[in-house]
């Protein structure tokens, strides 16, 4: 219930932060929240508004489109992890004339085609950073390989740099750190890539082996806990690929939750319960694909899907029709 | 819930053997017919035992490692037979072996199915990948073991020092999983 008011108050509101600080004089709740379309804050538990009238820390101009946004901005981009240096790199322009649009003297335009490519070289300072960015640019390239959203690419480029500070790589190989770190993000954010994916566009000699051993030792070192994957969240994207209905997909997730709860999952690879699942939905929906189909785009063998599907149909008591 | 007693066997016992007198490992791989012997791969003798069933390897500084036997007694005898057959081809051992178990693995089965999931979230020092493994890897602190528990209620206690840790561990950790719930008869 007070989860639901909680969600309730956020779909509100722009930008909701609930403040961890401080507490409700009246109820002592702390899960207070900024409603900036009032400008109060208010404490979800009780209703009461505990301030008014709050600054607004947001730009003063309005942009409509983005050559305007350009004009009024002031600021750069916003710093991100997945460069290494965040970002915040100052450049020297390419463009040969002065603030005033003067154009150089050939004098001075050869001296800033020297300062350029002197910039150039010394952006990477030294060979910590240079590694850094090896890593980061490797992290790039797998996650456009496997076009993952920038969040998770962004998330394991601060599980790396994190890995960095805490000295974790050594002895290890920056690829198959960059590799774990981002199997690691992808796993937090529930976007399922299982590690043979990851193994099979990462530049890592031992594969998939070295990235697992490596992800264990990077959650244990930087204590982060991450529940094991849930068979569902392969289902849409299998659902898409074997160009399946909503219904499908739907009855699927019904039946992983139903095993779920029987612990036919415990022991199981979630790709092919999921499989299974999947294709017990399609059959009983007449939208059948054949066990050869769902093994293909879900990376596992026929027989996988076949064992876990008679398992499924006999646990569950599902009436096949065939 | 009263589960019935877990049954444990011991699957293998290893133990270091210090002789105390350097041996000619080209001597013992020479009289020996069992004898294994490629110094480019690997240091030491490699040799099998039918009764009781063991391998040893053994190193020229007169230490040797004892694999493979089912119980403490085992190991004993084994070695016991070895040292014979060391001095029969004139080995001179003199001194009582000192032996040092170092390893026991056991298997055993709880009789109830495991519910990894339940079991992965409310135990510490817990390693659940199915992706990977199918089993739940727990490092137990005390008795110092590390057991892989599998969801058909077997599981597998390695890195026990004496006999009475294996069945200790076993004991505890159907004590714990009852605790979390994560047990359930079939």
């Amino acid at each position: 219930m007070e989860e639901l008011a909680k969600r309730d108050a956020m779909a509100k509101s722009r930008d909701p932060i609930i403040l961890p600080s401080g507490g409700c004089s009246e109820c002592g709740s702390n899960k207070l929240i900024k409603d900036h379309e009032r400008a109060e804050l208010i404490c979800i538990n009780c209703g009461l508004v505990i301030k008014e009238r709050l600054m607004d820390m947001g730009p003063e101009w309005r942009a409509f489109d983005s050559e305007q946004k350009e004009k009024r901005a002031r600021v750069g981009a916003p710093i991100t992890y997945t460069l290494h240096d965040k970002g915040l790199s100052t450049l020297i322009d390419w463009r040969n004339t002065d603030s005033y649009g003067n154009d150089f003297t050939p004098r001075r335009r050869a001296q800033l085609y020297r300062l350029r490519k002197w910039q150039r070289r010394i952006r990477v300072a030294d060979a910590t950073e240079r590694n850094l960015a090896l890593a980061l640019s490797e992290l790039d390239r797998m996650s456009s390989h496997l076009s993952l959203p920038r969040n998770v690419k962004e998330s394991a480029a601060l599980l790396y740099r994190k890995a960095v500070e805490k000295r974790l790589i050594r002895g290890r190989s920056i690829e198959g750190v960059a590799a774990a770190a981002l199997y690691a993000a992808c796993r937090r954010y529930k976007v399922p890539r299982t590690l043979n994916e990851i193994a099979e566009v990462a530049h890592v000699t031992k594969g998939k082996k070295e990235i697992g051993r490596s992800y264990r030792f990077i959650c244990r070192e930087l204590k982060i806990s991450i529940p094991p994957t849930n068979p569902i969240t392969y289902i849409p994207r299998f659902t898409s690929e074997l160009n399946l209905s909503g219904e499908v997909q739907a009855k699927a997730i019904q039946i992983l939750k139903e095993a779920a709860k029987k612990g036919l999952t415990s022991g199981r690879g979630p790709t092919g319960v999921a499989a299974a699942a999947l294709y017990i939905a399609s059959v009983m929906l007449n939208e059948r694909r054949t066990q050869i189909d769902v093994a293909r785009v879900s990376k596992v063998t026929e027989v996988t899907v076949r064992n876990r599907y008679k398992e499924l149909v006999q646990k569950l008591e599902l009436d096949i029709p065939i | 819930m009263e589960s019935a007693e877990p049954s444990i066997t011991i699957q293998n016992v290893v133990a270091s053997v210090d002789l105390g007198t350097k041996i000619d490992l080209i001597l013992v791989s020479k009289q020996l017919e069992k004898a294994e012997y490629t110094p480019e791969q690997f240091p030491g003798v490699i040799v099998r035992l039918k009764e009781p069933k063991a391998a040893f390897l053994i190193f020229s500084t007169g230490k040797m490692v004892c694999t493979g036997g089912k119980s403490e007694e085992d190991v004993y005898e084994a070695v016991n037979t070895m040292v014979d057959m060391l001095n029969e081809i004139g080995v001179g051992i003199t001194q009582e072996p000192q032996i040092t178990i170092q390893n026991m693995v056991a298997s055993a089965s709880l009789g109830v199915e495991i519910n990894l999931e339940v079991a992965s979230f409310a135990l510490d020092n817990v390693i659940y990948e199915p992706e990977q493994f199918p089993g739940v890897i727990y490092r137990m602190r005390d008795p110092k073991v590390v057991l892989l528990l599998f969801g058909s209620g077997k599981l597998v206690v390695a890195g026990a020092k004496e006999k009475e840790d294996v069945y200790l561990a076993v004991e505890k950790v159907n004590e714990e999983l009852e605790a979390i719930g994560s047990l359930r008869t079939r």
